[in-house]
């Protein structure tokens, strides 16, 4: 990529890095479209930036750093799609729409019915994937249920929508489509789950040193010191399998599946204890700790959950080895 | 990758399946016949210049960049060679510490003779200094041009089988426990020393107890000044970081198949149970894996942190107990059954209850998981040291 990991990572962390968690919602949309994120991974004959999966992975750390609200990981998945939509004459002009930030959403856990849908109410369309069809749908006239989320940094509905939409694949193509638009959004939890991690484990490092309690900082106490040892080094690992597999143009739906449920375990877990080694502060709405363990259980549902990725490249394992 | 790396996969495959042992975990079923397999496999990789690939360049064999010893190293895990265990000491602590602290007269004697299979242990640890290195008691008193060595040194790999040793003993007292050490070169052949094997739980002896009774040590073979013995040991110390721990990860992620094997025998190939445990298993060393390389990757570079390897040696360790720990419990009641060991086998033989017994080795030896976990926290995440000052007084 023409920009390096850290030259894209230091102009993300100006944009979500200084203000508070969970930046108002449409501010971060106009954020997001402005710096050109939405355009990012799609080819520059399309109109995009060109850039790899690496890019992505920056992108979607940020937004999971910051709690950012918002349907960037349905945007992405559909800007996927459309870029793929070679025989498609309207093609053209509905990418230029959704990089420009017009909301386009889909489904974070793809399967018979559209839920999980975030952001429908502001979306024209919406992404639908079926094993013999990928469709662009309209949402005109579609009936809209918003399902209230323990996680507050993001809006779900289940969607029913009435038109038959624009096909972007059929066949065999829709089947391979519909692997790679699924691999994206596992990265993109990924993503998202590692930066939530790091945010939450830094904060809780901050924490330890200012909070004092016997006469000396948290920080100094061996016990405490070895558990965020531990989270550093479970993270640490995730994240380097997470941008080693981001430029590994071979990775298998499966292993980014089971790099998907890796990183919401370790995120899970991370913010689990995020909360215990603040104590009772940890357990006040007003405090930013729920925020993150509500989003890593989320995050742990979404796209499939470690029970089917861990089934899955175990059984691979067993096939391999 | 560059072409002149391809190129040199291409030669150390190629040299690998040529001149690579094939038998040699049948050969390693005894003492003589581990002992026979390392000298005689050391002897090939010297002779074909794959055994000092990350010495200087002036010593043959050596003068390789982190990139191709990397290589080489995955080379050797991917045709699952024998790991040089006897030499290992040899080619990196002594050797490095050699080169950065000998006097060249001290490198002309002994670096040619680590090519030709001359043995080195280490004599660091003691009884009471384990974690706690700064607390070495074994004393060196200075007679004439030799120092009279009293004492005894333990968890000193290979010890019974090597010919010299890295020894750190306390010619002083006064000041700070540091302070007092000084570092010697030892002939094992010398009279006064006495090396014991050390049983280890899963059956093998890859350690010995060094006594030293009035051992004598010439003034020359000091290394450093009287009293700087701390500041060369921590080069010895860092002979090597990195290299190991990749070729481990990535030999304990060749070893899958063992596992995949036993499932497979115990006809569970459709216990969603055992495979959502082997499937986390392996996404946690390719985690690891990941990691390792990154580190490598980071010092190539020159971004290394401080506290960076800590963060690679305790992913390994506790991924090894876990891929143990998912040997044992697949092992079931036939790894109840004791079966001979292979020496020098590896971390992951298929012994499962040796294999979950000998992995204890990485969460202790060098440094234990505790020990990584307090520089990770202080040198990594800014965490405040340990106050000092705890004396035996306090305890009374």
């Amino acid at each position: 990529m023409t920009m390096t990991r850290a030259e894209l990572q230091d102009a993300a962390r100006q944009a979500f890095g200084g203000a508070d968690l969970v930046p108002d919602a449409e501010r971060a949309w106009g954020l997001i479209a402005e710096m050109g994120w939405l355009m990012m991974t799609v080819p520059e004959d399309r109109g995009g930036l060109g850039l790899g999966r690496e890019a992505a992975g920056v992108i979607h750390t940020e937004i999971g750093r910051a709690l950012v609200p918002g349907p960037g990981i349905a945007q992405l998945m559909v800007i996927e799609a459309l870029s793929a939509a070679d025989d498609l004459r309207e093609r053209d002009d509905l990418l230029a729409r959704a990089m420009g930030g017009e909301v386009m959403t889909a489904s974070l856990s793809p399967g018979a019915t559209l839920d999980c849908v975030p952001d429908a109410d502001r979306a024209s369309h919406v992404l639908v994937l079926s094993a013999d069809r990928v469709a662009l749908v309209p949402l005109d006239g579609a009936s809209l249920t918003e399902r209230e989320t323990w996680d507050k940094t993001r809006r779900l509905f289940d969607v029913e929508p009435i038109a038959i939409g624009l096909t972007l694949a059929t066949g065999d193509a829709a089947a391979a489509l519909g692997e790679r638009i699924e691999a994206q959004l596992l990265f993109a939890l990924t993503g998202d789950s590692l930066g939530g991690a790091d945010a939450i484990l830094e904060r809780t490092l901050d924490y330890l040193k200012i909070r004092h309690q016997f006469g000396r900082p948290l920080a100094l106490f061996q016990a405490l010191k070895h558990r965020v040892a531990d989270m550093k080094t479970w993270l640490a690992a995730a994240e380097a399998l997470f941008w080693n597999r981001a430029l590994d143009p071979g990775a298998t739906l499966t292993e980014i599946g089971a790099l998907k449920a890796h990183a919401t375990n370790v995120y899970r877990a991370i913010a689990e204890d995020a909360i215990q080694l603040h104590g009772g502060i940890g357990l006040t709405m007003e405090y930013h700790c729920h925020l993150f363990l509500k989003r890593a259980t989320l995050n742990a549902v979404l796209g499939g959950d470690a029970d089917h990725w861990e089934e899955r490249v175990g059984r691979r394992a067993l096939e391999a080895g | 990758m560059t072409d002149a790396l391809e190129t040199l996969r291409h030669d150390v495959r190629a040299w690998l399946e040529a001149e690579a042992p094939k038998d040699w975990r049948t050969t390693c079923q005894t003492h003589e016949g581990f002992l026979a397999t390392q000298r005689g496999w050391f002897a090939k990789l010297a002779a074909g210049g794959y055994a000092v690939p990350h010495w200087p360049e002036q010593w043959p064999g050596g003068g390789r960049g982190l990139a191709e010893q990397k290589l080489i190293y995955e080379e050797f895990a991917r045709a699952d060679t024998p790991r040089l265990l006897l030499s290992f000491m040899s080619t990196y602590h002594a050797a490095s510490t050699l080169f950065e602290w000998g006097s060249s007269e001290q490198q002309a004697r002994y670096i040619p003779r680590i090519l030709e299979g001359e043995i080195w242990c280490q004599g660091f640890s003691e009884p009471n200094a384990g974690s706690d290195l700064a607390n070495v008691r074994t004393r060196a008193e200075r007679r004439g041009d030799v120092y009279v060595v009293n004492g005894q040194k333990t968890w000193s790999t290979m010890g019974q089988f090597a010919d010299q040793c890295l020894l750190l003993v306390r010619t002083s007292s006064e000041g700070a426990k540091q302070a007092g050490l000084t570092y010697l070169l030892l002939d094992l052949k010398t009279r006064g020393v006495t090396a014991r094997p050390i049983h280890q739980i899963h059956g093998d002896e890859e350690f010995a107890e060094l006594f030293l009774d009035d051992v004598e040590v010439p003034v020359a073979n000091r290394l450093g000044d009287e009293g700087q013995g701390w500041a060369v040991a921590q080069s010895t110390l860092s002979s090597e970081r990195g290299l190991t721990l990749l070729e481990l990860s990535a030999r304990m992620r060749g070893a899958l198949w063992r596992i995949a094997d036993r499932i497979r025998a115990q006809d569970r190939g459709n216990d969603a149970g055992i495979l959502r445990d082997f499937g986390r298993l392996a996404t946690k060393i390719d985690a690891t894996c990941a990691l390792a390389d990154q580190f490598l990757a980071n010092r190539i570079a020159g971004e290394e942190r401080v506290g960076d390897a800590s963060l690679v040696k305790l992913s390994y360790s506790r991924t090894l107990r876990e891929f143990t720990a998912l040997g044992l419990r697949i092992g079931a009641l036939d790894a109840q059954y004791h079966e001979p060991i292979i020496f020098g086998g590896g971390m992951e033989t298929g012994n499962w209850m040796a294999d979950f017994m000998n992995s204890y080795a990485w969460t202790i030896a060098g440094g234990s998981d505790e020990v990584q976990r307090n520089i990770i926290s202080e040198r990594l995440l800014g965490m405040p040291r340990e106050p000092k000052g705890w004396t035996l007084e306090q305890r009374a």
